[in-house]
Formats: C-alpha cells, structure tokens, sequence
C-alpha cells in the first residue's frame, strides 16, 4: 500500500517542518495574485461563531475570517499574528503581549487592547460555553495596560501560554461584539482575517473574499476561496479528480491511493498526533492492577495495527499520547507483542485461566471499532477475553465516556505536551478518564508547566512519558497521519501537523487553473 | 367525493399529525443524550452543559416542553433550530424545497420512460424484449443507490468528464450548471423508481389482458390500440398509483443516500443530522412535513382512484 518508506518520509517531513518557513518565503517569491479557489470538506460549517467552533472545517473558516494573538508554527512553537511580542515576568505568572497597530476589523473599525480584553472575557465567561475555556490557559485576569499592551494574570505558573493562545477558539472579535453582540456572530463575520465573509450556507458553501485591509500587506494571493461541503469522501475525491474542486482538506485512507493516481492530482500526507487509545479505569477491577494493563499492551503488534487501523497511514504509538508530532517527544524503544510475558504477568496478577471483559467502541469515527476487534484478535492467545460492544457516538457520549472503565477514545493532536497531558492524564485533568491519578506524574506535568528552560522542561516530559509508557494508563497503540490532495495547480499548500491550521493565506494559483468567476 | 368525507379525510390528516408530534416527541425523549450534550460533545462539562441547557430549554419539565412547541407551531413557529441556532421554518422548507425539485424531475423521468416500458413489455409477453425489460428492471430494483450513484459518478465525471460529480447549485444562481447537478442523482433516483414501477405496470397489466371483458372488448372488434389504452391500461394503473404514491414519500425524506453522495443539502439529510444532533425542533418539523407528504400523496392516490374507476365512491 505505501510506496514511500515511512522512515524517509518521517525523516523528510520532520525536515520540511523544520524549514517551513523558509518554504512559505521561497513559495512568496512567485506567487500569482487573484484567482478563485475551491476547498472542499467532510462536514457541514454549522458554527459560524469562532469562539463556539468544534470541527475542522469550522476551524478553517474561522481561520480565513478571524486572527488570534498567536499561531502556531508546524514545529509547535508560538509566532505573532495579532500579537507582536511577549514576556513574561519570572515567576511565570504575569504575561505581557504587545499587540499590532494599524489593525482594521472588516467593519473598518481599529483594533486595540480593549477588544482583547473583552473577547477574553467572554471566552472565560461559562455562559458563553466556548470550547476555548478549558483549553486557553489558566488565566484569572486580562488588563489593558495601555491601547495596545495587555496583561494576563495566571493562576499558576505556566510557560506555555504563547502557544495556547494560539488555540483555535481565541479569535479576536470587536469589543462591542464580545459583550453583547455574539448571536450576530451566527450568520456573520466580524474580525480581522485575511478574507471577509461573502456568503455563508452551513451546508452547502461558504465563501471568502480578500480582505484588502489584512495587516500583511502581501497576502492573502487569493482572490476568493469557496469552502464546499461534500458530506461522502468517494464523491468529494470524485469532484477533485473533474476538477469541480481544487483541494481536498482531509483525505481518509481509502481515497489516498485512487487519487494518487490521478494525473494532475497531489497526495501529501503528515504524521499528526491525533490518536486512538484504549482508556483504562485504572481505580477499578481488574484493570487497578497495573499487571494486567502492561499485559495488555504486551499482546499488541503495533505495526500490524498501524496497518489494519490506519491502512498503514500512521506510525505505532508507544502508550504515551505524544509522538514526534510534538515538541517535547522523547523516543523510548517501541513495545513489542509479548504472549509469553502477556500470559505471565497476567497470572501473577491472579488471572491464570485469563480473563472476560467488555471494551466499548463509539461508531464515530468508524476507527474506533477497528481498533476494539484488532485488540480483541491480538489478546486472546494471551487469555483476554475481549466483548466488544459498539454503540452510536450519542449513547457514547451519554453513558460510556468518562465513566466506563474500558473503551476506545480518539483524540486530536494538542498544540502543546501540557495541552494533553492535563486534558487527559493528570489527576485534575478536565477529561481524567483513566483515573490513573498518580502523583509522581502528576508532579512532573506541574513542574515541566512552571519551567521555562528548555532542556530541563525537556528532561521533565521525558521522564513523565517514560512513567506512562511503564503504568500504562492508556494503550496508545496507534497514531494517524494527515492526508490531503490537491491539484498541481494549487501553490503553497502545506499540511500542517496541528491538522485545525490551515495557513490559506500563503496558496495561489498557478496559470494553468480554471478561470472562475 | 362528498363534502363532509373530504373534510373528514383533512380533520383525519390533522388527527395524525398531531399523533405522530406526540410518538416522535416522546422517542426523543427515550434517546441517550440531548441536544447540550451534542453541542458540546467533548467540550461538556457540568456548568457548560447546565447553561446551554438552560439557554435551550431543555431545563423545563418535559411536558411543557412539549406544550411549548405546539403551541408555537399551531401559530406557524416552527421554533429555533438546537444545532444551528438559525429558525427552523426557512431552512426546512428551503430543504423541503431542493427534495421537491429532485422529486419532481425523478418522477417525471420515471413516468416518461416507466409506464411504455411496462406496457411494451406485458404486450410482448414471454418474448425477447420482455425478457430484456425484466433484466434491466432488477438490475435497476435489485442495485442500492449508493453503487447506481457510484457508478454513474466514475462512468460520467470521472473518464468521460461530462457531467460535474456531485455538488448542488441552486437553479436561481445558475441554471445550465444546476441542472447539469441534478442529472446524476436524478438518474440514480429513477433508476430504481423505473425499475419497479415499470415491473408494477407490466404484471398488473399482463392480470388485465387476461381478463374477460377485454377478450369481450376484443371480440367486439375494438382495436388492440382502444382495448389496451382505452380498457386495459385505466384499470391496470390503479395498484401503480399506490406504488407511485408511496415514491413520492420515498423521494421526500427517504433518499438520504442520494442526498449524502450529491452533497445536495435536501430534507433527508437535514432529518438525519437533526437527528444524529438530538435538534428536536428539527426532528419535529421535518417528521412532520414527512407525515404530511404522506398523507397528501395517499389522499391524492385515492382521488386518482376514482377519478379512475367511476365504481369507487367515497362516503
């Protein structure tokens, strides 16, 4: 299935990321100016409201309209859109941001410190319901220090705030807007992005115009982007291939390979860190005995679940949530499948003639089920009896997530290390699904948090994902690549790790694109 | 048709509707997880889901929930969309109204090309040609919609290149380029609206021929053109027109398939994600346009069938 060897491919991403933006200014040296292009995505646009977005395309629509403080680069780290620079004070607590000047929002009005202060707000506010609350920083108040100086005051030490708020939620909006005007946000667009709202039908089409006051003066190339909806992936490749559309954003594995064969068609694929895992309720029988989790995770052939799970467009996780996708990665050897061991472990936890338990599987994404009967097939020779219970995503949510004790979960990739580990696996996590509470990891996330030093937050994540590879809260047997397609004649395309960034603003076109009105 | 029987038949229409908000109310109210839930999915936690609960009213009793939305709707509010935020009256009958275009032009399609093939195929019974109508006709019965639509889309966008894939376009932004949209999935639809309706026709048809009057017809020297048009063919229609009427109920809700592939956002898969989203305005709305369409369709057959036969009255 894969013509490219994985480890030149990892090799040669890792690289390209590392020179993105290099790349993005070699691509600028070119670029025709004007022309119409089309995206096409899986799902409709319902959220027109950036501070309330959930999904990809919604993400991407967001990104065309409105700008953050932050964005993140594909290696993770933070760089300026709406904020010029920052510090921060040494004990990590207080953190100033110097903001662009200049800045119009599409309705001509400027941009200042006030408005940053009152979408703050009103993302911290719970009647709001934003996303973005949970995943923003622990901040407990934004000052204006003057019209174009804001102050952040955490409630613990945290080094990673430039980078999350570079989140996909924390979208700039006017002050007047943030306090009392965000249902006017459902059917229009007020920021300060690189395109302006044309028109907007949630599932059918929504389009984009230059925003000609963008503070970039040399972008966006695009005259127009139109984001189209095409609910079935075999039909939406069809529409790239006759040349209806001119960029898929998200390629499932079934589609890869067709289109990889279409003449005038681009493939292009990115290890991501968005995974599937299999959470453990580590405070109840019998997965409390952490024998039987490493028992577990000694029956699974990882690459051969790569395979099956992934149709080989992913990389093997090593039961921890990072992979190399992120900034803090470190590498441990990968686990093997182990029957012998498997079998051993599980005796000595009390389990001799081995064990009858029911995992249950969510229907979306359709992965989730593939992963619970690949499990189910590995374990048995090791004497896991595995009942495999698939329900609709709704039941999922409703009964199961959170509160079972064994089931598949799935996961975007996080901008930062932090980002995950205290989403799911610290003892305060917003989502502790495992209930693994374990202090010494719990320490280690806190303290690598409140480091700023490089090399030794480095040292930190290294040792709390050794300690997770070692307990095994969660199996983290599989991580899945980004795909995408495209046709040649779309310039400066680049999959972004991160998956929700999207980076419009650097495509054009070449000159042998269709002319659209 | 007297009066007072086709004012009874629209109070009985009434009656159902008002059932079926009651049946579809309560099966929502049965389904794990709410419309909050749906919103926030993974994002929930308790004060976020509380608010928007709140903000929804999906904090109030049941009953008065329920009280609530018919009241509204018997003054012509068909409420706030859960999931869009948006009214639900404008995007339903904007739904209602791409489902309708498609039924339309797959049910004249079907009727063009159904009805002589049936007929061809009953007079030529047992013969080559009826033979090659009853293959096709499975094929077109037997072939989901989601195969006939994939094939049609690798056939006609992919190598030949004629026709766009998918993709809807309204015909008020452009109407040479709406219709060349719409000419897939209206193949897809007929496809297998001609498969069976043309099957009706030719067996009820093949019953008709052999039936006493039309070989006394026959005997009295009437043109096998008058026999077949004028006696056979009102009598064999009537069991089609049911068929045709249940099509049309088919066609307005029951195409989600062809709707998902074409990315035409119609009232199925306005239904559908309703649904999947637990929008319960929504679901009421469309399940009531659905039961509508029904009862109309039906209502209508039944006038055909007199208007066909002067021996069904109605009282």
């Amino acid at each position: 299935m894969l013509n490219l060897d994985r480890r030149h491919f990892l090799a040669v991403s890792a690289g390209l990321s590392s020179l993105a933006m290099t790349a993005f200014d070699a691509n600028a040296q070119s670029p025709q100016r004007g022309g119409t292009l089309r995206v096409s995505v899986d799902q409709a646009v319902t959220k027109l409201n950036p501070l309330l977005a959930r999904v990809d395309p919604e993400f991407m629509v967001a990104e065309l309209l409105y700008s953050a403080l932050t964005r993140v680069k594909p290696d993770m780290t933070a760089e300026p859109d709406l904020a010029l620079s920052w510090t921060s004070s040494p004990d990590l607590l207080e953190w100033t941001f110097v903001l662009r000047k200049g800045v119009t929002f599409h309705d001509g009005s400027s941009f200042s410190a006030k408005d940053v202060v009152a979408t703050f707000e009103a993302i911290l506010d719970t009647k709001t319901a934003s996303p973005a609350r949970l995943t923003v920083g622990p901040i407990t108040s934004i000052k204006a220090k003057d019209a174009f100086t804001v102050v952040f005051t955490l409630s613990a030490p945290f080094a990673d705030l430039p980078v999350t708020l570079a989140n996909n939620n924390a979208k700039i909006l006017p002050a007047v807007v943030a306090k009392s005007g965000l249902a006017r946000l459902d059917r229009e667009a007020v920021g300060t992005g690189p395109f302006k709202l044309v028109s907007y039908e949630p599932e059918r089409k929504i389009v984009v115009a230059r925003n000609e006051n963008y503070y970039d003066k040399g972008r966006p190339y695009l005259n127009r982007i139109e984001v189209m909806v095409y609910p079935d992936s075999t039909a939406e490749g069809s529409a790239l291939i006759s040349g209806d559309t001119d960029l898929m954003a998200r390629l499932p594995p079934t589609e890869f390979d067709r289109l990889k064969k279409t003449r005038g068609v681009k493939v292009s694929r990115a290890p991501s860190g968005q995974f599937c895992n299999v959470n453990f309720g580590c405070d109840q029988k019998p997965f409390n005995d952490v024998r039987v989790r490493q028992a577990l995770a000694l029956t699974i052939d990882r690459d051969n679940m790569v395979n099956f799970v992934a149709e080989g467009f992913g990389t093997p996780g090593n039961d921890t949530p990072l992979n190399a996708a992120y900034h803090y990665h470190a590498a441990q050897a990968m686990k093997k499948a182990d029957i012998a061991k498997a079998k051993a472990l599980l005796a000595q936890a009390g389990y001799p003639n081995g064990l009858d338990v029911t995992l249950i599987a969510s229907d979306r994404p359709p992965v989730r089920t593939q992963l619970a009967i690949a499990l189910r097939e590995m374990a048995k020779p090791a004497g896991f009896r595995i009942n495999v219970e698939t329900m609709p995503h709704a039941t999922y949510l409703d009964q199961v997530w959170k509160k079972g004790s064994f089931y598949i979960g799935f996961y975007n990739m996080q901008p930062t290390a932090d980002a995950i580990f205290s989403l799911l696996y610290t003892s305060n996590a917003s989502w502790n699904e495992t209930r693994w509470n374990n202090p010494t990891f719990d320490k280690l996330i806190a303290q690598a948090r409140a480091t700023i030093d490089e090399k030794k937050r480095r040292t930190l994540y290294a040792d709390a994902q050794k300690l997770m590879n070692l307990e095994v809260p969660s199996l983290v047997p599989v991580f899945f690549d980004l795909l995408s397609a495209q046709r040649d004649w779309v310039q400066g395309y680049q999959l972004h790790p991160r998956g929700s960034v999207y980076r419009f603003d650097y495509l054009s076109l070449a000159a042998n694109a269709p002319k659209r009105a | 048709m007297s009066p007072s029987y086709f004012l009874k038949r629209i109070a009985l229409i009434g009656y159902t509707l008002l059932v079926v908000s009651v049946i579809v109310f309560a099966i929502t109210q049965i389904l794990p997880a709410d419309a909050a839930v749906m919103l926030l999915g993974e994002n929930a936690t308790p004060d976020a889901l509380a608010v928007v609960r709140e903000k929804l009213g999906l904090d109030a009793p049941v009953w008065l929930q329920y009280f609530h939305w018919l009241t509204n709707m018997l003054q012509g509010d068909f409420g706030i969309s859960m999931r869009t935020n948006q009214s639900v009256g404008p995007e339903l009958f904007a739904a209602l109204g791409r489902s309708l275009l498609l039924a339309l032009l797959s049910i004249v399609l079907m009727l063009v090309i159904a009805f002589p093939l049936g007929v061809y195929a009953a007079v030529r019974r047992g013969k080559a040609a009826d033979f090659g109508v009853s293959v096709v006709s499975y094929i077109g019965v037997s072939l989901p919609e989601f195969v006939t639509s994939t094939l049609l889309i690798l056939l006609f966008a992919d190598w030949l290149g004629w026709l766009p894939a998918t993709g809807y376009v309204p015909l008020t932004d452009d109407l040479l380029d709406g219709l060349a949209h719409l000419v897939l999935p209206v193949l897809t639809i007929s496809a297998i609206l001609i498969a069976h309706v043309s099957r009706m026709v030719r067996s009820e048809l093949v019953d008709v021929l052999h039936a006493d009057y039309i070989r006394a017809a026959r005997l009295k020297g009437l043109s096998s053109w008058t026999v077949l048009f004028k006696h056979a063919l009102r009598n064999a229609l009537l069991p089609t027109i049911t068929i045709v009427a249940m099509d049309v109920g088919y066609l307005l809700g029951g195409v989600i398939v062809v709707e998902e592939i074409f990315a035409i956002p119609g009232i199925g898969r306005l239904l559908i994600t309703a649904i999947q989203n637990r929008d319960l305005p929504t679901i009421q709305a469309g399940a009531l346009i659905m039961a509508t369409t029904y009862a109309i369709a039906n209502f209508l057959a039944d006038m055909t069938y007199a208007w066909l036969d002067r021996r069904i009255q109605y009282e």
